[in-house]
């Protein structure tokens, strides 16, 4: 026997309609969600209720989709398809416009910069026509055991982006530093000093004359960084 | 065309065929697995009625588009997020589709929400029914109008504004010029009615 059988009401029922119609404020519906959490009358009410919203949406006059659609998708699709498979060839594929889209593609990036192998990706602005051409290149990452760590170097145009995924925090006291190597000359330090997070993800960005650059380094440092490596890289990215 | 490339047509095409006879759910795992082909068949499968959906909630046809092509993407994307306990894919992306359609509505990108478009009637060609699940579906498509159209219109109202137009409970209150949690009330107590009377016609369990 249900709740609502049992006589058995919350104050907060009448959200649930408001709720699963998607007619509450954002903030309204997060702390609707928290209060779901703790309580099995308004979980069974949006329950029962969710399932009515849901239908209201195949109750609408059909309309055929235009043609033209599927072939932009499938644009879209193929070429991430083929560099998620791939992850270790070049491939030029379509890259979200949009900051937080194609989060998918990073795990298939790092992977392939893991096993050492550059891609070219063109970035593709979804729905314009927009191009900007994004070089991710080699990242071998030394990480002690235990974990799994891997790198992405974007180079776009004179500025350079790091992304980590998986690494140890810096000792206690230290930060990583990043470096630019030129041939056999000796790394030349920069500014972009960079911790992660407890989940071992961190990101950085520096802008830079890139001319003759051959490696990206990455060093763990005294804080405030150091002019010189004081330690063997944790971090190579081969640019050419 | 060469040997190598009707070999290929072949292949693609037998594949295709394959894929099709898979159920939703399993193509989901393929399409986890960055299989674009799974991905083009689910595609085909829900286009038209996510398009439908989302052109009668932002009346313009190249805002729906924008929309359908966002709530795909997303799809492809997160496929990992499709939990098959938790209802059919049909749902699953028609609800994607609601919530992009609600962003697009509610960052201004469509103008007299909530009222339904009149950009072309004619353009409102209905799907053919070919199969027997379309004329399924097409018959429980008037099962759900029949039962929100038995609603009070008070009733009927909010709801459709709420879903369809994307607006809050809180703005229709203010339209309506009702105070929020009649609204609310409502709301609540059409989608019961139209519970029962979906029930009691096998539409919903």
């Amino acid at each position: 026997m249900s709740w609502a059988e049992h006589g058995l009401e919350c104050e907060r029922c009448d959200d649930a309609a408001a709720y699963v119609l998607g007619a509450l404020e954002e903030h309204e519906a997060d702390a609707y969600r928290e209060h779901l959490a703790g309580c099995a009358i308004c979980r069974e009410e949006v329950g029962q209720l969710q399932a009515v919203a849901d239908s209201l949406a195949v109750a609408v006059t059909r309309v055929v989709t235009p043609e033209n659609l599927r072939a932009r998708l499938m644009a879209v699709v193929n070429g991430e398809a083929e560099l998620l498979n791939a992850a270790g060839y070049e491939a030029d594929v379509p890259t979200p416009a949009r900051r937080g889209r194609g989060w998918r593609l990073l795990p298939a990036l790092a992977a392939a910069a893991a096993l050492g192998v550059g891609i070219l990706i063109g970035a593709l602005a979804i729905g314009g026509g927009s191009t900007t051409t994004t070089r991710v290149v080699t990242a071998t990452v030394v990480s002690p055991p235990g974990y799994r760590a891997t790198a992405v170097v974007r180079r776009i145009g004179s500025h350079l982006e790091l992304e980590v995924v998986g690494m140890p925090a810096p000792p206690r006291g230290r930060i990583y530093e990043v470096w630019l190597e030129r041939g056999t000359q000796a790394p030349t330090p920069t500014d972009a000093l960079f911790s992660v997070t407890h989940s071992g993800n961190g990101s950085v960005g520096l802008s830079s004359d890139l001319n003759g650059v051959s490696a990206v380094l990455v060093t763990n440092e005294p804080l405030g960084g150091s002019p010189k490596p004081t330690r063997t890289p944790v971090i190579v990215a081969h640019l050419s | 065309m060469s040997d190598m490339a009707r070999n290929k047509r072949t292949t693609e095409s037998a594949t295709s065929a394959a894929l099709r006879r898979l159920a939703d759910e399993d193509l989901m795992q393929l399409v986890r697995e960055n299989n674009a082909a799974a991905f083009a068949v689910v595609y085909e499968r829900h286009t038209n009625a996510a398009f439908s959906l989302a052109f009668r909630m932002c009346g313009k046809r190249a805002i729906a588009e924008e929309v359908v092509q966002e709530a795909f993407l997303s799809l492809w994307r997160s496929g990992a997020h499709y939990d098959r306990t938790r209802g059919s894919v049909r749902t699953w992306v028609l609800g994607i589709v609601h919530n992009r359609a609600i962003d697009a509505l509610r960052r201004g990108m469509v103008q007299d929400r909530g009222r339904v478009s009149d950009e072309g009637i004619e353009e409102r060609v209905e799907a053919a029914e070919r199969t027997e699940q379309e004329v399924d579906r097409r018959d429980e498509a008037r099962e759900i109008r029949a039962a929100l159209g038995v609603l009070p219109p008070e009733q009927s109202r909010v709801i459709e504004l709420a879903y369809y137009g994307g607006f809050t409970h809180a703005e229709i209150a203010a339209m309506l010029d009702t105070p929020v949690g009649t609204i609310k009330g409502r709301m609540r107590l059409g989608l019961k009615k139209m519970r029962s009377q979906l029930r009691n016609a096998q539409v919903i369990s």
